[in-house]
């Protein structure tokens, strides 16, 4: 039990340690951190929802989050439950997400098929699409291009690709409106 | 969504993009910084609007002065309390503390009201109309709004809701001593109504808006900013 404890406490004392050094700007003390961090957040998940069918994206949010506000880490303070009060926050949003999603989700045995779907098409078909996709967009320019990357490729939300960008979600409203024209002339243009 | 990071590669991106961070002051330190500024700001507000003219005879009388008093303490505890808020593994009581100095503010009501009963009969509990007393403190809270909501912006959102309900708490309770300072209204009921009625409703509005206005940063947007950031 006392060896437990001194475990615990070292441990506590390291991470205490890295993320002091860590918020000076010391990179390999934040490596060793994170890399410590993950394998105790991934158990911790899956002890907080063992159900998670994505314990990887919701353990690499939780990371994200730490990166996030690491300024509210106060040195003078243990660092395990401002940790941990991260990580069941994040598993407590990532769990509400998933349930509001999945409520508006219908489950079907067979998906209907479709022409559109990659998988309903030949491997030479897939490739024309993509190159006919990747040659309209080039012709975008750039503000129109960065808005289609980050909205539609990456699937960031509108609020997301603003802070991003550091254009306002009507202007990337806007510019997404247009480059869709634009791709959808110069593709039937191109046949 | 975007494609799933490898967990290896998602710790580098984080490890390069490491810069130093000065660690966020004490949230009782930040309060106080907030609070100095906003009353400077009331102070101007108050001169333009005009120092009701029986503020010397006012300041004389108990229960104004506790009124008042409350209504400041509320307003910098309230403060403490949202940026304690937005500090993971914080003591749980700093968050309510406000409540404290809330109740001491509603038992000043409660204490005038007795004593206009007292003065007039039931007829000292009758409240005219002053609906004007909650577009007044909207007004004046906003720039001690935006200040602190940069301010708690900085902060984790671990408890949204809480966090923009203390400020807005903070916000609306230094308009209301702003408008105590310069309006002569002082049958307790009407101030207890529409000016405390005021700041109630617009907390709770405002706490509606807790997840809206503070959210986490996704993956896929950090990494996303990270890359717009290189080119």
């Amino acid at each position: 039990m006392s060896e437990l404890s001194d475990t615990s406490n070292d441990r506590e004392s390291r991470w205490r340690a890295l993320m002091a050094s860590a918020q000076d700007g010391d990179h390999a003390a934040y490596r060793e951190l994170l890399s410590d961090l993950f394998p105790v957040l991934r158990r911790f998940v899956l002890r907080k929802w063992p159900n998670a069918h994505d314990t990887e994206d919701v353990v690499q949010e939780i990371l994200v989050s730490i990166h996030t506000v690491r300024q509210t880490y106060d040195r003078r303070r243990p660092f395990t439950p401002w940790l941990m009060t991260i990580a069941a926050r994040r598993v407590a949003d990532a769990a509400r997400s998933r349930y509001a999603r999945g409520a508006n989700e219908t489950t079907v045995d067979i998906l209907p098929e479709t022409f559109d779907g990659d998988g309903a098409k030949s491997e030479q078909e897939t490739r024309d699409d993509r190159e006919a996709l990747r040659r309209a967009m080039a012709i975008l320019p750039a503000g129109q291009r960065q808005a289609i990357e980050l909205i539609k490729i990456q699937g960031l939300s509108l609020d997301e690709a603003s802070q991003v960008t550091g254009k306002s979600i009507g202007s990337l409203k806007v510019g997404i409106h247009r480059a869709i024209k634009a791709m959808r002339q110069a593709l039937e243009r191109n046949g | 969504m975007a494609r799933r990071m490898l967990n290896q590669d998602l710790i580098e991106a984080l490890t390069d993009n490491c810069a130093p961070i000065r660690p966020l002051p004490h949230p009782a330190w930040r309060a106080l910084v907030w609070f100095a500024v906003s009353l400077c700001y009331v102070a101007i507000v108050v001169a333009a609007m005009g120092v009701r003219p029986d503020f010397v005879a006012k300041i004389s009388d108990p229960q104004f002065a506790t009124e008042l008093a409350a209504a400041f303490l509320t307003s910098v505890v309230a403060a403490a309390g949202a940026f304690s808020a937005g500090c993971p593994a914080r003591p749980a009581w700093e968050r309510f503390a406000a409540g404290f100095f809330l109740l001491i503010w509603m038992g000043a009501f409660a204490v005038g009201c007795w004593r206009d009963v007292d003065a007039y009969g039931v007829s000292g509990l009758l409240s005219h109309s002053d609906i004007y007393c909650l577009p007044t403190i909207l007004a004046i809270s906003i720039p001690a709004a935006a200040l602190i909501l940069s301010m708690v912006k900085r902060g984790a959102p671990i408890a949204p809701f809480v966090t923009i309900g203390l400020a807005a708490l903070a916000s609306t309770a230094l308009a209301e001593a702003a408008l105590r300072l310069s309006f002569r209204q002082d049958p307790a009921v009407s101030v207890c109504i529409w000016q405390f009625g005021s700041v109630v409703l617009l907390t709770g509005i405002a706490s509606l808006f807790g997840r809206a206005l503070l959210h986490w940063t996704r993956r896929d947007a950090l990494i996303a900013s990270f890359q717009a950031h290189r080119r």
